[in-house]
């Protein structure tokens, strides 16, 4: 899709908010007809750009057995501006905080355009595989991982008992 | 445009909170820093100088529904304060009666409704009023 170099200002504008669009519809629609295991995204009746989103704790980490409960917003300026997202189900995580909110490069300055709402999920996923103490944003719960590992698993495997259960 | 939820737009106006706002004599925070849902806030107001606010601080609870933002906070003075839209019994802002919360839009905020407060402190109509004795508060 293209205008001629010569359109009017508020032509190019409209263009862009409606091949921005064009683009969230799309990505939705390619979450429904091929979902990615392990993770549900569904955008609400009255605002296209808002998810519910689930993930389940992958095997093998403190989270496994837990389903994980997110929120997701697409900014009017998305795919040039990373999408939002934050945890709502309470975690012990080091890279995620009291309010849900994530520490995870590809949301901040690594974001690209390249990238879509499937790979942001997966990349969130395998955060809880993979936590990184070094760069927190739970400073607490980094501490407690970076000098009790176990027990530091123990306190994430108890919230998810307590807070993601099915 | 799209439309930024609820949850979100709490999250920038806390981020926004906790860098500070214009000169400082106006703040707010979450009441509790794990409140997931962002409901209740503390807010701060210095009174403005030049009337019988001057120097004085003022501790206010505001209340964000889930409708907020499309809905207004409700806004409830801690500290005692004489002033035409603040209840005398329990310090609960009168929404009709204060500018912001009466003509509110999408785009006002946790902000504006503190700056319009403090700027109704300092009109010409209130910079005077008698006010309680500094420190005391609303039972």
């Amino acid at each position: 899709m293209s205008l001629p170099k010569a359109s009017p200002p508020h032509l190019r504008r409209a263009f862009v908010a409606v091949h921005r669009l064009t683009i969230v519809i799309s990505e939705t629609e390619r979450l429904v007809a091929d979902p990615v295991p392990g993770i549900t995204a569904a955008p609400h009746d009255d605002n296209l750009r808002y998810f519910d989103v689930t993930i389940q704790g992958p095997d093998g980490s403190p989270f496994q057995q837990g389903v994980f409960k997110l929120e997701l917003f697409l900014p009017e300026e998305y795919p040039m501006a990373p999408p939002k997202v934050r945890f709502l189900t309470k975690i012990y995580h080091p890279n995620i905080d009291k309010l849900g909110r994530i520490c995870l490069d590809i949301l901040k300055d690594k974001w690209s355009p390249a990238l879509q709402i499937r790979t942001v999920l997966l990349s969130i996923q395998a955060l809880l595989s993979a936590p990184n103490p070094d760069d927190p944003l739970a400073p607490d719960v980094a501490k407690h991982y970076k000098e009790n590992e176990a027990d530091a698993h123990r306190v994430s495997r108890e919230w998810t008992q307590l807070y993601a259960s099915k | 445009m799209a439309k930024v939820p609820r949850n979100f737009r709490l999250l920038e106006e806390l981020e926004k909170g906790e860098k500070g706002i214009g000169d400082g004599s106006c703040s707010y925070g979450l009441e509790d820093s794990d409140d997931i849902m962002m409901s209740h806030w503390n807010g701060t107001i210095i009174g403005p100088g030049h009337t019988v606010h001057e120097n004085r601080i003022y501790s206010l609870k505001i209340t964000c529904s889930e409708a907020y933002p499309d809905a207004p906070p409700s806004v409830q003075f801690l500290s005692r304060v004489n002033l035409p839209f603040v209840s005398q019994t329990n310090g609960v802002v009168d929404r009709a009666r204060l500018p912001v919360l009466a003509n509110w839009t999408r785009a006002s905020s946790l902000e504006t409704v503190l700056v319009d407060i403090r700027k109704e402190m300092a009109s010409p109509n209130n910079r005077k009023l008698p006010q309680p004795p500094e420190g005391t508060m609303f039972e």
